[in-house]
């Protein structure tokens, strides 16, 4: 019993009360300040689950329905398909159980607070209504147990109730005794083990049972029967192990024999040892378990353990099938056509990076014969290199790049005056172990290209490409025809070749029958060496020496190689050179030279470019002496022209940017502008640069204008001599050279045109009488006009075509116009000047008229609406989440405040109702008082007035 | 994936979007002096780009100096199907695809909801030239049940119908959508009389198949007044007739039944071709 005061400002006081944690109870509107925290939890879950649908429906199950309770809440927004929590809540419902509840509680409390004591049920369970009579009981028992539990009670000897608990759990050990009979024994001892265990267990169980009475069933066996049990069990198991070692002998013994009989098909691989396994298995399978097990056991533990050491198959890529070998060859050379393209075109910055760019051609593309198509003839001794290994390739490139470092040193020893491009090189050696894959691709690609421009030769040459490099000789003669076929692309009419081919075959086939050559020839060391060796032998045989100096040279048997090699490149270069400026030209031999040139210039890509940037360098400055001379001829000597040429097919001419080629380029440019045409030699060499200009930049299509103007100012030279025709001067004074003199006017009538010989006219005098002839000038116009079609042909891409080309066309209609020039001619003047007349027409069609250009109307911006995939409402989608966290707790906290204080506000009307209530009865109470005693004295008043109160009363009474 | 909410400090606008009408004339007045100067401002910004560009070649004069000095033209969406259902564990916007078996259940007809239709629409109207080119004012739908929503003529509805449907879901739950990275509101829920919201110097013509008067739209914008603005009231809806009291006309612009789509197309090439806005 306790007492407990309480007011009506107390049970405010007490919702205000901080609580530890506001959120930790659900609703706080429903609790009631009670003494007891228990009962206050109860009382909320009994009002939870009034609030239930359940509830609810025994609610409205009453009689007399109130009419208010009946009115259900409204919902503002409807969403088809949603059950809201609160949608089943009736308001008047809610207001009235709300009402009871303060009945319950808030008007006990009020009741109690005038008191000064209370009673306070402490009984074990009564202080909780929901607990019935059974619950209490539990309880009871409980603590009294508890009691018992204490200290004083651990000594006190145990009762019989106490003793059940144990003997339940004895049950349960028991019955996995039951469990474990089951169980198969699996060896003896274990057996023992087990039947030992169980019988401790039944020990204790024995011991500690008493008078249980639904316990194991091995309770009722006798000993004697469990025993008999054990005995048979063990038996039998040693009747299944006996069995189980039999079909194991059996499996072995068949295992044996089939072992036998792999053996003696000879399939395992090592034959001896299985033929001696025989003999000995022979012998031990007459006695299996005859003395000599032990011997058997070991031959065959050593085929075992030998079968186990030998190595295994190792996998190796499947072989390709033809398509996929097709397939990848040409992805790679789509990829090579692609990096080809790459390289044609310019790279953005000029920085250091494109000064390697520039320089990496040179040395990536060793083998690039041909960036164009004229090298075709060389893709002979190409293919079957590429039939090598890719790891021999790498080799060869390292071999290669090696030798480029020293190369580089040697070149840059030489030359000291050689332009900072070479410092450049210097420090490529470098990259050059990187560049090495680079150079694997370039190789094959210089390949491809051969491949693309040969397609049709490669029907040809296809048998040849089985054939070794041995058979050298026998490929002379088409290689012969291919480099005939290249000069008539030049279109330089040199159709003399053929006969001198023709005539040199058989000295070929000569030279190659006496064959008293050493074999094993050291590379010459300087040019007397190699004049030396070189003096006075055919052309085949040179050839033959030059290839077995490379051969006994070869950069792969040796280090010193690469030195001897290069020193042996460039004397051959020189021999070229010196070969090409002989009068008679032996073009057979230059031919002959060209094929071990390239290969070599591939081998040692860096010292072949230096090698010709070099000559070129000396070449220009030559050429810039001998300019200075006006009388003087300063056109290019026939020795410049082969190498121009030669470089031509050594290197790639459809990179946008290369060390030789460009400034080769640079050079023939400079030859068409600056030399004076004097005589018909110099038209010729001319028309000839033309030609070979138009074969270097056929793919790249580089503009060359001196080439375009250098043809032009030929045909001017054909033209009559008119006094007013200076209006084209526009051009003339933009160069240095002039047409003098009408060279090429043609004064009589021929019926012939022959193809032009070039290298005739390099052999022929300066002031030979051919120069003058007709026949001469006819010739020259139709290799010009043949050029100028190239070109047209070239540049038609271009946008400014019609500017370059249409005063051409003008002055090739007027030439067709001449008299005395020869039909055939005329027609070819016609037809070019008609190419280009249309293809001018073509781009002054696409050229568009100057316009004013329109502003476009802006569009008004767009914006982008912000929202969530899967919105879900209430959820705050701030990526911040504690944010979130705080922002979800400052609602509750909102909420419950508010909750709070309506829960108060409600109290305190309903106190104040209840208090309002007790004054009226109260106030009706002391009213009634009064009026009593108001009657009364009332009455006194009355009856003293009336008289009655003295005598009349008195006179009654008595 | 979210914007994260500006600094904690940072207080809302403090220039309230106004939701009457008296104020938000006010606001159309404050803002009218602005514009011109925001069209010089972009005229002078494109002569100073172009001036970079080349500087030979003059630039044409542009046709039209400030498109959106001109007369407006506002569209009204009526009886769009825009419903939420709780399906499953989520809300999602009733569509009659996704949603039959639960409409049935329900005991709704699944072929009146239909928000494709008020998509395509959209799509339609905020996709037109005469948006691009600044003269659609704004968009109200309203919806079956009554609600009515405002759309901006420079929002990017999303393309596909699955985004629209998150868009319209958040856009009913939330009451307004904002721009990404903005703070203004793209789309928002208002107060319902359509009418307050509209200019007073505007005709408002309703558009319906039912209608008697067959005209040529192409006739029937050219017919009206230069400096008026424009208000066309199409149905959004499956099936069924707009019905509304404030229309001054109502007409039918083809013989045949028209989609939502096709008609509010019809009627911004013609306004298109009234406006020259090619």
């Amino acid at each position: 019993m306790a007492k407990k005061k309480s007011s009506p400002n107390a049970v405010a006081m007490k919702h205000q009360s901080p609580k530890p944690n506001p959120f930790a109870t659900k609703s706080p509107k429903l609790s009631r300040s009670d003494d007891n925290a228990t009962t206050k939890e109860t009382k909320k879950k009994k009002k939870n689950s009034k609030l239930g649908p359940k509830a609810m429906a025994m609610k409205v199950q009453p009689p007399k329905p109130n009419p208010f309770e009946t009115i259900w809440s409204r919902r503002k927004f409807d969403v088809l398909g949603k059950k809201r929590k609160g949608e089943e809540r009736r308001m008047g419902l809610a207001r009235s159980q709300a009402i009871e509840k303060r009945k319950k509680t808030l008007l006990k409390e009020y009741e109690q607070s005038g008191k000064s004591s209370v009673f306070v049920d402490k009984r074990i369970g009564e202080e909780n209504d929901e607990l019935d009579e059974f619950d209490k009981a539990i309880r009871r028992t409980q603590r009294e147990r508890q009691l018992k539990q204490s200290k004083k009670s651990k000594y006190n000897l145990s009762d019989g109730e106490e003793d059940e608990f144990e003997f339940q759990s004895l049950g349960a050990l028991s019955q996995r005794d039951d469990f474990e009979d089951d169980m198969p024994p699996e060896e003896d001892e274990d057996d023992d083990g087990g039947e030992s265990g169980k019988k401790s267990y039944q020990f204790n169980s024995a011991d500690k049972d008493g008078d249980l009475s639904d316990g194991n069933e091995n309770r009722h066996k006798s000993d004697k029967e469990r025993y008999a049990e054990m005995i048979l069990k063990s038996k039998n198991y040693k009747a299944e192990k006996s069995k189980e070692k039999d079909e194991n002998k059996d499996l072995m013994e068949e295992l044996d024999k089939k072992f036998t009989s792999v053996i003696a098909s000879k399939a395992l691989t090592n034959k001896s040892f299985s033929t001696e396994y025989m003999k000995k298995h022979e012998v031990s399978a007459t006695q299996i378990f005859g003395t000599s097990e032990q011997e058997k056991s070991d031959s065959y533990d050593k085929l075992e353990r030998e079968l186990a050491m030998e190595r295994r198959a190792q996998p190796s890529n499947r072989t390709k099938t033809p398509e996929e070998i097709a397939q990848e060859e040409r992805e790679q050379l789509e990829r090579l056509e692609e990096e080809r393209q790459k390289r044609m075109h310019p790279t953005d910055d000029y920085s250091d990076e494109d000064i390697e760019d520039a320089e990496k051609p040179s040395t990536l593309r060793p083998r690039s014969i041909s960036g164009d198509d004229l090298g075709d003839s060389f893709s002979l001794e190409e293919e079957p290199r590429t039939k090598k290994g890719w790891v021999d390739e790498i080799l060869e490139r390292k071999d290669a790049s090696d030798s480029e470092s020293e190369g580089d040193d040697s070149g840059s020893a030489e030359d000291s005056e050689s332009p900072e491009d070479y410092g450049d090189e210097g420090s490529d050696e470098d990259d050059s172990e990187g560049e090495r894959d680079i150079l694997n691709k370039d190789w094959e690609q210089s390949d491809d290209d051969n491949l693309d421009m040969d397609l049709d030769d490669e029907e040809e040459d296809s048998d040849e490409h089985e054939k070794d490099d041995e058979a050298y000789q026998k490929e002379l003669e088409p290689r012969d025809l291919k480099r005939l076929k290249r000069n008539d692309a030049v279109q330089a009419s040199k159709s003399d070749d053929k006969s001198l081919g023709a005539k040199k075959l058989p000295a070929n086939k000569q030279s190659s029958i006496q064959s008293d050559l050493p074999y094993l020839i050291e590379a010459p060391k300087s040019m007397e060496e190699l004049d030396a060796l070189l003096d006075n032998l055919s052309n085949a045989d040179i050839a033959l020496i030059i290839h077995r100096i490379r051969a006994s040279n070869a950069l792969k048997l040796a280090a010193e190689n690469k030195k001897k090699m290069q020193v042996f490149y460039g004397l051959l270069l020189q021999y070229f050179a010196t070969l090409a400026n002989k009068k008679p030209l032996n073009l057979e031999l230059l031919n002959l030279l060209v094929k071990p040139l390239m290969e070599m210039s591939m081998e040692t890509p860096y010292f072949a470019s230096i090698c010709a940037r070099e000559r070129i360098l000396r070449t220009r400055t030559k050429f810039c002496e001998t300019v200075k001379n006006p009388e003087s001829s300063c056109w290019p000597a026939s020795k410049t022209l082969f190498l121009l040429r030669l470089w031509s097919l050594i290197f790639p001419c459809s990179d946008f940017r290369h060390v030789v080629m460009t400034p080769a380029i640079f050079l023939m440019c400079e030859y068409l502008t600056r030399c004076p045409i004097l005589s018909g030699r110099d038209v010729a060499v001319g028309s000839f640069l033309c030609s070979l200009l138009l074969s270097i930049t056929k793919q790249s299509r580089k503009f060359c204008p001196e080439a375009v103007t250098f043809l032009q100012t030929l045909l001017r030279a054909a033209k009559e001599r008119k006094p007013k025709s200076t209006q084209d001067s526009e051009i003339d004074h933009l160069m240095e050279l002039k047409a003098p003199r009408p060279l090429l006017y043609i004064h009589e009538c021929i019926n012939r045109i022959d193809p032009l010989n070039f290298l005739t006219i390099m052999d022929l005098p300066e002031d030979s009488l051919f120069f003058t002839s007709d026949n001469f000038r006819s010739s020259v116009l139709v290799t010009v006009i043949e050029t100028l079609r190239g070109y047209v042909g070239i540049y038609e891409g271009f946008s400014s075509f019609p500017e370059i080309f249409l005063p051409i066309s003008t002055l090739v209609l007027e030439l067709s116009e001449q008299e005395n020039m020869p039909s055939a001619l005329t027609d070819k003047f016609k037809e070019v000047a008609e190419l280009i007349k249309t293809k001018a027409d073509k781009h002054c069609m696409q050229r568009q008229p100057l316009q004013m250009r329109k502003q476009k109307p802006v569009a008004i911006k767009m914006l982008n609406p912000k929202f969530e995939e899967n919105f879900v409402k209430g959820r705050d989608y701030d990526p911040d989440r504690e944010r979130v966290e705080r922002k979800k707790l400052k609602k509750r906290l909102t909420q419950e405040g508010k909750g709070a204080v309506r829960e108060l506000r409600k109290d305190n009307y309903f106190l104040q109702e209840l208090k309002s209530r007790d004054k009226a009865l109260m106030e009706e109470e002391r009213a009634e008082k009064y009026g009593k005693a108001r009657l009364f004295l009332q009455e006194q008043e009355h009856a003293m007035k009336s008289g009655q109160l003295g005598k009349g009363r008195g006179k009654r009474r008595r | 994936m979210v914007r994260p909410y500006a600094v904690k400090g940072k207080k809302r606008k403090t220039r309230e979007e106004k939701y009457d009408r008296d104020e938000e004339e006010a606001a159309e007045q404050v803002e009218e002096p602005s514009k011109p100067a925001m069209g010089d401002e972009n005229g002078t910004q494109g002569k100073e780009g172009e001036q970079f560009e080349l500087e030979g070649i003059p630039i044409a004069p542009t046709t039209d100096q400030n498109p959106k000095s001109g007369p407006g033209v506002i569209f009204i969406l009526e009886k769009a199907s825009l419903e939420i259902g709780k399906v499953g564990k989520t809300e999602q916007l009733l569509n009659s695809d996704d949603h039959a078996n639960f409409l049935k259940k329900k005991g709704k007809n699944p072929a009146h909801y239909r928000p494709d239709i008020l998509h395509q629409a959209l799509l339609m109207v905020l996709d037109s030239p005469i948006n691009k080119a600044g003269r659609l004012r704004c968009v109200y739908v309203k919806t079956e049940d009554g609600k009515l929503i405002e759309i901006k003529p420079y929002v990017r509805i999303p393309r596909t119908f699955k985004r629209f449907s998150g868009v319209m879901l958040q856009l009913l739950q939330k009451l307004s959508i904002s721009a990404v990275g903005k703070r203004e509101k793209l789309m928002r829920m208002i107060k319902n009389p359509v009418t307050q919201y509209l200019p007073v110097n505007s005709r408002k013509a309703g558009l319906s198949y039912s209608s008697e008067k067959l005209v040529s739209i192409q006739k029937y914008v050219a017919a009206a007044e230069n400096n008026m603005d424009l208000v066309f009231v199409v149905g959004a809806m499956a099936h069924g007739k707009v019905e509304t009291d404030y229309t001054d006309d109502f007409v039918s612009i083809c013989s045949y039944p028209l989609s939502a789509a096709y008609c509010i197309t019809m009627i911004c090439q013609a306004l298109a071709g009234k406006w020259n806005i090619l």
